[in-house]
């Protein structure tokens, strides 16, 4: 800690300046989006057209809450395998139920069960052998891979029960789809268990200071394995939902959320230094990032461009990111 | 006119008056005590004559000419420099690398940086005797050091820069008397060649050994500026926290200590040949309601044992008995289920959550107690920080404030109150007053009495020696990771600690 970084936390102390707070700043970048998405395509920012943004960020949203907490508790703590144990449970859901709407609690039960094992062997790697978890998760895509190609023989059999189809893709109240209420549910649970549970105040305690933590009577690793079990139950119910909204698997349907989950974690104002910031603000960085690529795409830009265009974004986040990093010290 | 002007100084965070109109008036070749209780505003004040923090309103003067200081560099331009609470090294490079630094030489270069390096050496040679075993850990990264060691460096680092102002902010507080006679020796030198230095303590004695004049803040505001040699201990304490308190040790004096010897054969505590890589076969008993004192010089493990018995270090043998019950623990979290408790040495770096609120800073090592199947009640939280703060007279604006937003001194307070609300039996305390005012301490003191008379055992390593002294009923005199003697009764004079622990022997 240095002069000038003193000085900087002494200003932003001070609570005047709300457009410091990380949820309303990226609120104010929702709406410039769909204002300007309106000015290109009229309808853009319609009602309608918001209610089924929404509908898509559900599954952002509930794999990116995993996220939030592996990253709240700090110590560069990240989950790079979210993505591919979200796909991993669409095609166990689809090749366990194959299809049949009886099967569907067991496939989903299985799901949890596997996708939870992965989960644990990341925590042990982490917590116990001491991995750094950026390593370990990434090592654990290509264990989650090879399991999936052998499972399925490459080619996932079976589809989503009827009955997923219609929970998650059926309206209800003012159009909106049954994803976005599963989402909601999500939602207030995870910041309910944040903030209200001693799992979440160790959660916080960890990213802020794991040395103070451990010597306030916390059980570090016992606790750093719970965050990537969460994470791994999260990513397996987006999987799950996210069957029943493409209606069959594939051996790698989920796997853009590896990175665009970070993104929304860094979005919604949570440090990669851990300690700070909360799922709220990361809800609403799924909204942001959905938005942004529903623009891209009124904007006629082509796939290979848009996948330019959200990997320049990460750059500029994570390099803002850095600069959070420096003020800590 | 003054070296040194301040006027009509004004800062507010939010609602919270840091510093109301103050004003600040030195000369060179004069060491200038900045008083006042915790939270007066004496860190505010520094870090504006430094440029760290941005006043509201301020008039400055050096060497009368009006002086805006927006920056840290500004600062150094005018050549003043400080030491604040808290340390600003780099704590993976080496003691000297992190001095060199001070030195920012605009030319590069191999022989350049050997120059630097051998100023560094000549400069930190100045306080060899204040490092373990009088060896300069040149080469040693920063962060292997002792917290008093560190501080050290930090004096170091900003002597070198030559200033013609230097700053103290409580730079004393975590040092053992034999580190603080040389620092309080380069101050001295310092004066003699007419550098202005602006001390601030919360230790008497030091004030009155080093301080030609000084400047008393309360509440923000100037209560008064005084020479010295004409201020008694009472009026200071008077003018710094509004009414005169009884001294600290006072406070404890004239305790039945006597009847401790009965229970004494019944130790609360009992700790049989505790070995780690920096302890050799401590054996000590403990009764309950007994303080038992670390004594010795800086770092001869006094911390090392109580981190040992808090499962923070790794055991190599021995056994520890809580009330007959064997409870060695492998790591904090068991320590804390047989109800032992720890106030760590370095309140930053082991005890504070820095991002986050007061609230789950005071809260988390007790709130399992308080929860319900792992679900928190907000009410109930809040209730448990608040005793907390009522008892330690915590001075805070909110709970939800993140906790650096206190004054040094506070800070301190909420790393002892978070375990006052865990109902211990064992309370392990690494040098728990360090930058505390002299009113919390002595109300630190009543809560220590208070701990004792409900039967907690308490083991307590101090700085400061009157303190072990004071409040000890029997003190452990450590050398090199061994016990070397026992000190109880009239024994616990400071002459018999220093000498025991220079391992000289007693006439
Ligand atoms: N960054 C900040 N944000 C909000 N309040 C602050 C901040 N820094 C200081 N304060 C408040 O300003 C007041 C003065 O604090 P300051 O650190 O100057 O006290 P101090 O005299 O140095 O106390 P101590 O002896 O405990 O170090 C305190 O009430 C403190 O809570
Ligand atoms: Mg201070």
């Amino acid at each position: 800690m240095n002069l000038a970084t003193l000085r900087d936390r002494a200003q932003l102390a001070e609570p005047r300046d709300l457009l410091r707070n990380p949820v309303v700043l990226s609120l104010l970048v929702l709406l410039a989006l769909f204002a300007a998405g309106n000015l290109v395509a009229p309808g853009f920012a319609s009602y309608g057209s918001f209610v089924n943004t929404l509908r898509i960020a559900a599954f952002l949203g509930v794999i990116a809450a995993g996220q939030t907490i592996v990253i709240l508790g700090g110590g560069e703590g990240i989950d790079l395998s979210v993505g591919k144990i979200a796909t991993f449970s669409t095609v166990v859901v689809a090749q366990v139920s194959q299809g049949e709407d009886e099967r569907l609690l067991v496939a989903i039960a299985a799901a949890f069960a596997y996708c939870g094992l992965i989960g644990l062997a990341n925590g042990i790697g982490v917590a116990y052998l001491r991995i750094p978890p950026l390593v370990m998760t990434l090592g654990m895509v290509g264990v989650v891979t090879g399991i999936i190609r052998v499972y399925s023989g490459g080619q996932p059999e079976g589809r989503a029960p009827a009955v997923l189809s219609q929970v998650v893709n059926g309206t209800a109240l003012g159009g909106v789809r049954g994803s976005v209420w599963i989402w909601l549910v999500v939602a207030v649970c995870t910041i309910w268990l944040l903030r209200r549970t001693t799992f979440g105040r160790r959660v916080y305690a960890l990213g802020a200071n794991r040395e103070a933590a451990f010597l306030s009577g916390i059980n570090v690793q016992r606790n750093l394995v719970l965050l990537y079990v969460a994470s791994s139950l999260y990513a397996a119910l987006g999987g799950i939902m996210l069957l029943g909204f493409a209606g069959a698997a594939s051996i790698n349907l989920a796997d853009q959320y590896q990175l665009i989950s970070i993104a929304a974690v860094v979005i919604g104002g949570t440090t990669l230094a851990g300690g700070i910031g909360g799922y709220l603000g990361t809800a609403v960085g799924a909204v942001v990032l959905q938005t942004m690529r529903n623009l891209l795409i009124v904007l006629d830009i082509p796939a290979a461009g848009r996948q330019v265009v959200n990997g320049v974004i990460l750059i500029v986040l994570l390099s803002l990111y850095g600069r959070q990093r420096r003020l800590r010290q | 006119m003054a070296f040194l002007e301040m006027r009509g100084v004004d800062k507010r965070y939010g609602g919270v008056v840091a510093l109301d109109d103050a004003s600040l008036s030195a000369e060179r070749g004069e060491v200038h005590g900045l008083l006042g209780a915790n939270g007066s505003g004496k860190s505010t004040l520094n870090k504006i004559l430094t440029g760290v923090v941005a006043p509201d309103r301020a008039s400055i003067e050096v060497d009368g000419a009006d002086t805006r200081i927006d920056r840290p560099q500004d600062a150094h331009h005018r050549g003043i420099s400080a030491v604040f609470q808290e340390l600003s090294l780099v704590p993976d490079l080496s003691v000297t690398a992190n001095i060199v630094l001070a030195f920012e030489s605009t030319r590069l270069g191999f022989v350049q940086r050997r120059r630097d390096r051998e100023r560094a050496a000549a400069l930190l040679e100045r306080f060899a005797p204040a490092f373990h075993g009088n060896t300069l850990p040149l080469q040693a990264p920063v962060g292997s050091l002792s917290p008093g060691e560190q501080q050290i460096v930090e004096i170091a680092k900003a002597i070198a820069r030559e200033p013609d102002i230097l700053v103290l902010d409580e730079a004393t507080a975590s040092l053992y008397s034999a580190q603080v006679e040389v620092v309080s020796a380069v101050v001295r030198e310092l004066r003699a060649a007419g550098a202005l230095v602006l001390f601030t303590s919360h230790r008497l004695g030091e004030i009155y050994d080093l301080c030609d004049r000084a400047t008393v803040l309360r509440n923000g505001a100037v209560a008064g500026a005084v020479e010295l040699a004409e201020t008694t201990e009472a009026e200071l304490v008077e003018l710094m926290v509004g009414s005169v308190t009884a001294p600290a040790q006072e406070v404890v004096e004239g305790r039945g200590a006597a009847s401790l010897e009965a229970a004494r054969d019944v130790p609360r505590l009992e700790v049989e040949g505790l070995t780690t890589d920096r302890l050799q076969d401590i054996s000590c008993r403990v009764a309950a309601g007994e303080v038992l004192g670390l004594g010795g010089l800086a770092g001869q493990g006094q911390s090392a044992l109580l981190n040992a018995l808090f499962g923070a270090v790794r055991i190599r043998g021995g056994s520890v008995t809580i009330d007959g019950q064997p409870a060695l623990p492998r790591r904090p979290k068991q320590a804390v289920d047989h109800g032992i408790a720890l106030v760590p040495g370095n309140r930053g770096r082991e005890g504070l959550f820095p991002v986050r609120p007061i609230l789950e800073n005071l809260t988390v090592p007790s709130m399992r107690g308080r929860a319900r199947f792992g679900v928190l009640s907000d009410a109930a939280e809040r209730a448990a920080a608040v005793r907390a703060g009522e008892q330690l007279q915590i001075k805070y604006g909110s709970l939800d404030d993140g906790v650096m937003t206190l004054s040094g001194g506070n800070q301190q307070k909420v790393v002892v109150g978070k375990w006052l609300l865990t109902d211990p039996r064992v309370v392990l305390l690494d040098d728990p007053t360090k930058g505390i005012d002299v009113r919390a301490k002595a109300e630190l003191y009543e809560v220590i009495t208070a701990l004792t008379e409900q039967g907690v055992a308490v083991l307590l390593n101090s700085s400061d020696d009157d303190e072990l002294l004071a409040l000890s009923h029997r003190v452990l005199v450590f050398f090199e990771g061994r016990v070397v003697s026992e000190l109880s009764g009239n024994e616990l004079t400071r002459d018999r600690l220093v000498a025991d622990s220079l391992q000289v022997a007693a006439t």
